[in-house]
């Protein structure tokens, strides 16, 4: 059985943002290893200024209440919790290039990498999962 | 009350942080020791069976009171194999054990003993039988039984060593154990 869980973060919304770190916590809390490829919006989820202002879907913005009530981690913490569990973020140089972003733009931790470095490290994971 | 060795209060926490908390609090026990983990996530039973499941720990069970729920999980080493070597000579199986004339002495934590046992069990944990003896009569057989024979095992060569004459390690343990269980949670 692979120990491994490889995820790809492509959308920046703030419901992509829980869809993507609760499975990344909740994989590396159950001993897995975990990486997460950020790449196009997915770059918004670990953007030191962005992830603290995500976007509802348009139209769901009175989810903002439920989210509140059910007491559920913010972005920022839930990023702070993945990293402290060991889950390696790496954030797509291609994205960062056409965006005009660099790394010191993103929480610090991260690497820079490629299609190929994400390719590489999934080839044996199980599941891979895209967001 | 069911007895546990660490107590973490994860009340009001949405789904993941029941899961990573107790992975952080877990990292604190000793092996085979029972930790209690308070939540009222209702997701928090499934999802920490299956975790308990994923990382080699033993999931125990859950009680609800009042919309908390309590859920009871026993430390374990995944590396360790439960296939330790028993060297008690005398074993006896689990049928045996039941329909046999002797006491029938569970020696898992209490927390286990509360989730189902024996009928008629008398309940001492493995890590209390050294101060609690005198509660066991030496003329009667004794039938020590645990999970999977570790522990029962290395009672029941305690209570050789005490003196105790008949005394018989039942094997395969309550993990293989299908007949009826008595209950002390509802």
């Amino acid at each position: 059985m692979s120990n491994k869980v490889a995820i790809i973060a492509a959308n920046g919304g703030l419901f992509d943002a829980y869809k993507v770190f609760n499975i990344a916590t909740a994989a590396a809390a159950s001993e897995k290893e975990v990486e997460i490829f950020f790449t196009f919006e997915g770059l918004n989820l670990i953007h030191k200024q962005g992830m603290h202002a995500l976007d509802m879907p348009a139209g769901k913005e009175h989810f903002a209440e439920g989210f509140a009530k059910a007491q559920v981690p913010t972005v920022p913490q839930l990023v702070e919790m993945a990293q402290e569990l060991g889950v390696k973020f790496v954030a797509c140089q291609m994205t960062m290039d056409v965006m005009g972003l660099t790394k010191e733009d993103f929480v610090d931790g991260i690497e820079v990498g490629g299609a190929v470095t994400f390719l590489e490290y999934a080839k044996d994971a199980a599941p891979t999962l895209t967001f | 009350m069911i007895k546990s060795d660490v107590q973490l209060d994860a009340k009001g926490l949405a789904c993941p942080m029941p899961i990573v908390k107790t992975k952080k609090a877990i990292q604190g026990l000793d092996e085979g020791q029972v930790l209690e983990v308070i939540a009222t996530d209702k997701g928090s039973k499934a999802d920490l069976a299956a975790w308990a499941k994923t990382v080699g720990h033993q999931y125990i069970g859950t009680t609800e009171e009042g919309g908390v729920l309590y859920h009871y999980i026993r430390k374990c080493n995944p590396e360790a194999s439960e296939q330790v070597e028993k060297t008690f000579e005398k074993t006896i199986s689990n049928e045996e054990a039941v329909n046999g004339e002797g006491l029938i002495l569970d020696v898992r934590e209490a927390a286990e003993f509360a989730f189902g046992h024996i009928p008629g069990a008398k309940s001492i944990p493995m890590g209390e039988l050294a101060a609690r003896m005198d509660e066991l009569d030496k003329a009667r057989t004794i039938y020590v039984i645990c999970r999977t024979g570790t522990r029962s095992d290395l009672a029941a060569q305690q209570l050789a060593e005490a003196g105790f004459t008949t005394i018989y390690n039942v094997l395969p343990g309550m993990s293989e154990y299908e007949g009826e269980l008595e209950k002390e949670v509802k």
